[in-house]
């Protein structure tokens, strides 16, 4: 209501208003009357009402401009600009990428929806839903066929929000979109998701809600993941996916084939220290892990110990050969059963009474090695156990590490007989895999890592062995798995050489004689090995796949045969028939006949 | 009558109200420019977060293991053997080398002689029915056309299928559930 409004009786400029002046003026004469001066003052009073009206209106009107105005003017200058300004801060994902060596994304942040049902949506106080609980749960469960109908009708209809569901497709989002409902909402949520699934589960660990990373290098990252000036930048972590999908796609056909209750594995770059590959199995999916934890977080290949058996064979026949207690390879050993004390140490198939050393290697024998690592002498040997860091939790990022586990009297005489073949000293397959690199690549041991390294970052390490050591090494590890145990690891161009071992797995009372760990240690190309496997496969039963044998020569061996061909290429070694490791001068020690 | 003094200052007014006019229109203009490099900001952003979710869609589908059970059921492919391999342009050479004095004659196969229609090769001929002699055209031929888009839309729906993000979706949904 305004002046203009009938109801104040104001009709500003209508005729009833001036009609009275005007009669008034047509019928006055030159003499006035006090009656008249009285009008006269009376009309002023009201002129008088009538311009503060009007001016009245105009400030208001004048007022609502100017509003107008400015409100254009402070739009046109800054009101429009949205409060996001920079794009780089948009696009800052919340928790930094992951990749393996070649940028492929391992774990990224994720923009997901999720489902969640609002009951106030509506606002009008009344039902939440346009049509009953029962009939969208019935739609919803024919977009999610895995829906629980009768829950989700239930939570519908008790009318309290909640999730419907943690994760939703875009193209799931808008055919719940269609079904018209308000109340059914997408918040926009992140999620760290992992292309790969359960691939290198071990290696990258998970991420709980508020709580960061658990296990594994999203723990170890944790810092640089959240850091807010790095966490655009993805972090390459040294393990190549093509390696790593191969070695546990192998492992686990030889753990299924086996009725095996778990296996392990590792690639390791010979020369840097870098993993190319870790696997532990079972795994578990990153993906679907919340904060109860996850089954199978166990890494067998970083923190499981194990009395790795024969495969300490190599290691301790080196360690006599820099030592100078080999120096003939020709030289003939007493390989019949060997007294210490009230035990004695026998040969699992008996191969003469004599062995040279590549024989003992080659048919692995328990005797030979026993004598060598007793004239060795304990405290050369665990000079060079601990060179090789089997003193200590192994060196990587991970926390998942174990101790390894020493002998109550490391320097019995026995004792120190049975570290020769692998026994009685505990320890995990990286430790395994870092000492056959030591070995194979010149004698330098170096650090495992899971960063990617740069050339120029490569560690110097220290060394071990000898340089002529780590060639003979070479010639003897190739040897056997051309004539002895390792034969079907004998990948046809790619020089691989290694050693099996079958170990009994101490349990309560003494050894037990059906439970055994059978792992394979391997590097190739033997005549420049690049790359070391160790493959380890945890209480293998015979079965028809292993033919009804459970030693590592028909299990954990084949694992080996099987995955270099497949890596192989891709690490850049290329199968050579006509290239291997010269053993001209060694190969008549065997071949004898 | 206007005086020079009064003039000069009303040009001087215009002369103000023309550059505060340009001055405001010219802010307008500038906020305009700004508000639209926002709006482009936020279509990229949103863009590549569009690319990001495909992307990650895409590796999902496309993961080692699930390439692997592929590999298994559908392809069958098989790391090349170390005899497929060639050293360099020496050993691709001696692929082609001329046959020695004393060396076996090759074996030869059957073909058509090219040289007899101008090096262009044999006319292609119809097919024709055994029974009248005409020209036909196989119900499979007619087809042929198609078969890429076909294969095309069945391999499609394998993967929407095969899509193990679906299936770690429906894992985490029982997993809120339970």
């Amino acid at each position: 209501m305004n002046a203009y409004s009938p109801g104040l009786g104001l009709q500003f400029g209508g005729p009833e208003y001036f009609e009275p002046a005007r009669r008034e003026r047509r019928g006055s004469g030159p003499a006035m009357p006090v009656g008249r001066v009285q009008m006269v003052q009376m009309r002023f009073e009201a002129l008088l009402v009538a311009r503060q009206r009007v001016l009245l209106v105009i400030a208001i009107f004048v007022l609502v401009a100017l509003a107008a105005i400015l409100r254009i003017g402070y739009l046109g200058t800054v009101g429009s600009a949205p409060t996001h300004s920079s794009m780089s801060e948009q696009l800052l994902p919340p928790r930094g990428e992951i990749t393996d060596r070649n940028g492929t994304p391992l774990a990224r942040a994720f923009p997901a929806y999720a489902l969640w049902f609002d009951p106030e949506a509506m606002g009008d106080g009344g039902s939440p839903l346009v049509r009953s609980p029962q009939e969208i749960a019935r739609e919803l469960k024919a977009i999610f066929p895995d829906l629980n109908e009768a829950r989700v009708a239930k939570q519908l209809a008790s009318g309290k929000g909640g999730y419907l569901r943690r994760r939703v497709l875009p193209e799931d989002a808008n055919r719940v979109f269609e079904l018209g409902e308000i109340a059914l909402q997408f918040p926009q949520e992140t999620d760290r998701h992992y292309p790969q699934g359960s691939l290198a589960a071990h290696v990258l660990g998970y991420t709980v809600e508020d709580q960061g990373g658990k296990i594994g290098m999203e723990e170890v990252l944790e810092e640089r993941l959240s850091d807010p000036a790095l966490r655009d930048q993805p972090v390459a972590l040294s393990i190549d996916v093509r390696v790593q999908g191969a070695l546990e796609e192998e492992l686990r056909r030889g753990m299924l084939s086996t009725n095996a209750i778990g296996a392990a594995g590792i690639v390791l770059d010979a020369d840097t220290g870098e993993i190319m590959a870790l696997a532990s199995l079972p795994e578990f999916d990153p993906n679907v892990v919340g904060a109860a934890g996850a089954p199978n977080v166990f890494n067998r290949a970083t923190n499981g110990l194990y009395e790795l058996g024969s495969t300490f064979k190599p290691l301790a026949v080196a360690a006599a050969i820099d030592a100078g207690v080999v120096r003939d390879l020709g030289k003939p050993w007493d390989a019949r059963p060997v007294k210490v004390g009230n035990r004695t140490i026998r040969d699992l198939h008996s191969k003469g009474d004599v062995l040279n050393v590549p024989q003992t290697l080659v048919y692995s024998s328990n005797t030979v090695t026993a004598r060598v690592a007793d004239e060795l002498g304990a405290a050369k040997m665990q000079r060079m156990l601990r060179d090789l860091n089997m003193d200590a939790r192994p060196v990587i990022e991970l926390p998942a590490r174990g101790k390894p586990l020493w002998p109550q009297d490391p320097n019995n005489r026995h004792t120190n007989m049975v570290i020769g073949y692998g026994h009685s000293l505990a320890v995990t397959p990286l430790h395994l895999a870092n000492a056959y690199a030591a070995m194979v690549n010149g004698g330098i041991w170096r650090p495992a890592t899971l960063h990617k390294l740069k050339p120029s970052e490569v560690p110097r390490g220290k060394r071990v062995f000898k340089a002529s050591t780590s060639s003979r090494m070479r010639q003897m590890l190739r040897m056997i798995s051309l004539y002895g145990t390792g034969r079907s690891a004998d990948a046809e161009g790619y020089r691989v050489g290694g050693k099996t071992g079958s170990a009994e797995k101490p349990g309560v009372g003494g050894y037990s004689e059906r439970k055994i760990i059978s792992t394979f240690a391997a590097a190739f190309p033997m005549d420049r090995p690049r790359y070391v496997i160790v493959a380890m496969i945890d209480e293998p039963r015979g079965t028809v796949a292993s033919s009804f044998q459970r030693t590592a020569a028909f299990n954990a061996a084949p694992v080996v045969g099987r995955l270099v061909p497949r890596i192989g290429p891709m690490l850049g070694v290329r199968p050579d028939a006509n290239r291997d490791v010269d053993i001209s001068d060694l190969r008549y020690l065997v071949e004898k006949k | 009558m206007i005086t020079s003094t009064q003039a000069k200052s009303i040009g001087w007014a215009a002369v103000l109200a023309i550059c505060v006019g340009l001055f405001v229109v010219l802010s307008l203009r500038v906020q305009a420019v700004h508000s639209e490099v926002l709006l482009a900001e936020r279509k990229i952003v949103s863009l590549k977060q569009q690319t990001l979710l495909l992307e990650t869609e895409f590796e999902t589908r496309a993961s080692q293991r699930q390439l692997a059970n592929w590999n298994t059921v559908e392809f069958g492919f098989e790391a090349p053997r170390a005899d497929q391999y060639l050293e360099g342009e020496r050993q691709l050479a001696a692929l082609g080398q001329p046959l020695g004095p004393d060396a076996p004659s090759p074996i030869r196969v059957a073909r058509t002689d090219l040289s007899a229609n101008g090096g262009k090769g044999a006319p292609r001929r119809e097919m024709v029915s055994p029974v009248t002699g005409e020209a036909i055209t196989l119900a499979a031929a007619s087809q042929e056309q198609d078969a890429g888009a076909m294969f095309a839309d069945a391999f499609g729906e394998f993967l929407t299928e095969a899509s193990p993000i679906r299936a770690a979706n429906a894992k985490t949904a029982t997993g809120v559930r339970e």
